[in-house]
């Protein structure tokens, strides 16, 4: 009885591990990302309890998992994947779409697998609006190779229906836990650095759409927990804060230092946000294009309100328990304003 | 501000420095920072550099010549970006002489001997940057309201870059230039229906990218205080007239105060580039040239300078 982890080394991989461990399991097998011998012995070291339990595994090449042992797999958390949005189609395809049906593969070759846990993202519905279901999705178009490459990765394991497969579909991730501890950045924290530091006063998107922001902690909770819920689909999703609450609370945090003197954004179109994000790119050689450039293959996604449907995950999670999403956005912020340093008011 | 229930602002005159250039020619001069085609995708194209011995007061005598008659003058106000444009004195000489002497040699001064306009009272208004003209008119709205016996000021702004400077402030191509116009009693061109200022001065010493970073919350907000002073919505301006600046930058504060992108004026931009702060002044002439402006329409005239501060003017078409 083994649960293997891929991209056990990764900000998710890592959090599950340790809770997984947390909860008495030893029989883990953990699969990381190493160039050659030297990597991997650091990332044994770092990761493993016995020098077995970590394992080489590209999945990028068919026979990643040929040092695992299908025979004693009785349950995977497919966890690797390159989460950056602006990731380029060939390495999403590669990556997350291939990767993906590596250990679908491997997975049909496990005699004992009871259980195919693969962690997508709230984000594979893509251009998809309104109220999202707990189901497999069909294609309506996505913003960026990210999302895409997510939501073909979750066909890869759905469309067949032979495996015991569970689609996780995940939150932003913002916080370690609800101490608002950070330490893995996002689009979510370079954006609210842009407002701190004064280079971007517009705010694109839908005021109103709901945001899914969640901790690590929350994340892997609901991750172990469904664990041993019934195959499907389910939204790993608190309670969601509106993007007009997001700001409006990080702007109430960067507003208790008096010093800090700067506008609140301006809510502008779509239309608007792609004028700006042109206009800087002709400031060539200005860290205000460099800046900018990492939110305009997420921002397009605030002009898509969405809300997910939780219903399968809540009742499938008794143990269900989420951070004040307000709440978790004000510690966060408060964090980072002490990280940050400076705002644009003091530099 | 509350200003009198009758002043008008009119007489628009500018002047431009001497020698023209293309982005291309300045890029390669070393003058900007920019690259040319950068400055080009904003809009700009030309714009106008002083001959070494061209000053900043020459330009002002210039654009107050461009005024056909001026009348009784009861006071001048006499603005300036840049400080050292409010000296016409050879700074140089202080050393030699230890004399401040020639550290206040006033333009304003100079122009009231040059152009004979009398003995108007003279008050310089600095610190004000790009947004100086429409503090000017605002100042004497305020002057003409407590000295109920006066008629007219002249305003004025004047500015050149030292020789060396770069001209490119904040992605823009500037432009040496001086404007002048009128604020008086008697019926001109414009109504004044009221200035309003915004400055932030923890961010006097703001990056460009901060710069351009907070310019649209800080214009949105200018255009809406200043609509909400004069009892107004956006629906009742007719035309905005801003600096000369990034032109989508426009295209978007259009979308975002709900004004139709056909009415923010400012063709002179590719001609004149940023002419400092007389850039309203060089626009709202080409709009009454153009012959489209109406009896009773209004005008925001909309500008943003280091400081930071935010200033914007709205006036209203006379018959």
């Amino acid at each position: 009885m083994t649960i293997l982890i891929t991209g056990a080394d990764g900000y998710l991989g890592r959090h599950v591990t340790a809770a997984l461990r947390r909860a008495g399991r030893d029989d883990l097998l953990l699969a990381v990302r190493a160039r050659d011998a030297a990597e991997l012995a650091a990332k044994r070291a770092r990761l493993g309890r016995a020098e077995h339990e970590v394992i080489a595994a590209d999945l990028r090449e068919p026979a990643a998992l040929s040092d695992a042992d299908p025979r004693d797999i009785t349950t995977i958390i497919h966890a690797a994947a390159t989460i950056r949005f602006d990731v380029d189609r060939e390495t999403a395809e590669r990556v997350n779409v291939h990767g993906t049906t590596v250990v679908r593969d491997f997975a049909r070759r496990c005699p004992k697998l009871e259980r195919f846990a693969v962690l997508s993202t709230l984000y594979a519905a893509g251009r998809h609006t309104g109220e999202i279901p707990e189901a497999r999705l069909g294609d309506a178009g996505f913003v960026n190779h990210y999302e895409w490459s997510k939501w073909a990765a979750e066909e890869k394991v759905l469309a067949d229906g032979d495996l015991p497969v569970t689609v996780l579909r995940l939150p932003t991730v913002v916080a370690n836990d609800e101490t608002g501890w950070v330490t893995q950045r996002n689009v979510f924290h370079k954006t609210l650095k842009l407002y701190y530091r004064g280079l971007l006063s517009l705010l694109p998107g839908d005021p109103a759409t709901p945001l899914s922001l969640a901790t690590a902690r929350f994340t892997v909770e609901a991750i172990v927990a469904l664990l041993a819920a019934d195959p499907g689909v389910y939204h790993v999703s608190p309670e969601p804060a509106s993007l007009r609450t997001a700001i409006d609370t990080a702007f109430t945090v960067f507003e208790r230092d008096p010093a800090f003197r700067l506008p609140r954004p301006v809510v502008c179109d779509r239309d608007s946000f792609l004028d700006l994000l042109k206009a800087a790119e002709g400031l060539r050689g200005s860290p205000l294009g460099d800046a900018i450039a990492p939110i305009s293959t997420f921002a397009e996604q605030l002009y898509l309100p969405k809300s997910f449907s939780t219903e399968r995950m809540r009742a499938a999670w008794p143990g269900y328990r989420a951070a004040d999403p307000t709440a978790l956005i004000g510690v966060v912020c408060a964090r980072l304003t002490h990280e940050w340093g400076g705002h644009a008011c003091t530099t | 501000m509350n200003l009198p229930a009758e002043v008008y602002v009119g007489s628009f005159g500018y002047a431009l420095g001497d020698r023209r250039f293309h982005v291309e020619e300045s890029a390669a001069a070393g003058r900007l920072r920019s690259s040319s085609r950068d400055l080009r995708e904003a809009g700009f194209d030309l714009h106008h550099v002083c001959d070494p011995g061209t000053s900043a007061y020459d330009l002002a005598k210039a654009a107050v010549k461009e005024i056909a008659s001026l009348g009784r003058t009861d006071a001048i106000v006499y603005a300036t970006c840049l400080p050292l444009n409010a000296n016409a004195g050879d700074v140089s000489a202080l050393a030699e002489s230890r004399d401040v002497k020639c550290l206040m040699d006033f333009p304003a001064g100079r122009l009231q001997a040059d152009l004979d306009l009398g003995e108007p009272i003279v008050v310089g208004l600095g610190q004000q940057a790009c947004t100086s003209m429409l503090g000017s008119l605002r100042v004497a709205a305020a002057l003409l309201a407590t000295e109920p016996d006066w008629e007219r000021v002249l305003c004025v702004t004047a500015d050149r870059f030292p020789e060396g400077a770069l001209y490119e402030q904040a992605f823009n191509l500037i432009s040496d230039g001086a404007a002048a116009c009128v604020v008086g009693r008697e019926p001109a061109e414009f109504r004044l229906v009221t200035v309003h200022q915004i400055s932030n001065g923890r961010l006097g010493q703001a990056t460009d990218e901060v710069t351009v970073g907070t310019y649209f919350a800080y214009t949105h907000r200018l255009v809406q205080e200043t609509l909400d002073r004069a009892g107004l919505t956006i629906g009742d301006i007719d035309w905005v007239v801003p600096q000369n600046t990034h032109v989508t930058a426009w295209r978007i504060l259009a979308r975002l105060l709900g004004v139709d992108e056909a009415k923010v004026w400012f063709p002179s931009m590719p001609r004149v580039g940023h002419v400092i702060s007389a850039d309203n002044v060089v626009n709202v002439s080409d709009l009454l040239a153009s012959g489209q402006v109406r009896p009773g329409q209004r005008v925001a005239l909309v500008m943003a300078g280091f400081g930071l501060t935010w200033q914007c003017a709205i006036l209203e078409a006379t018959e």
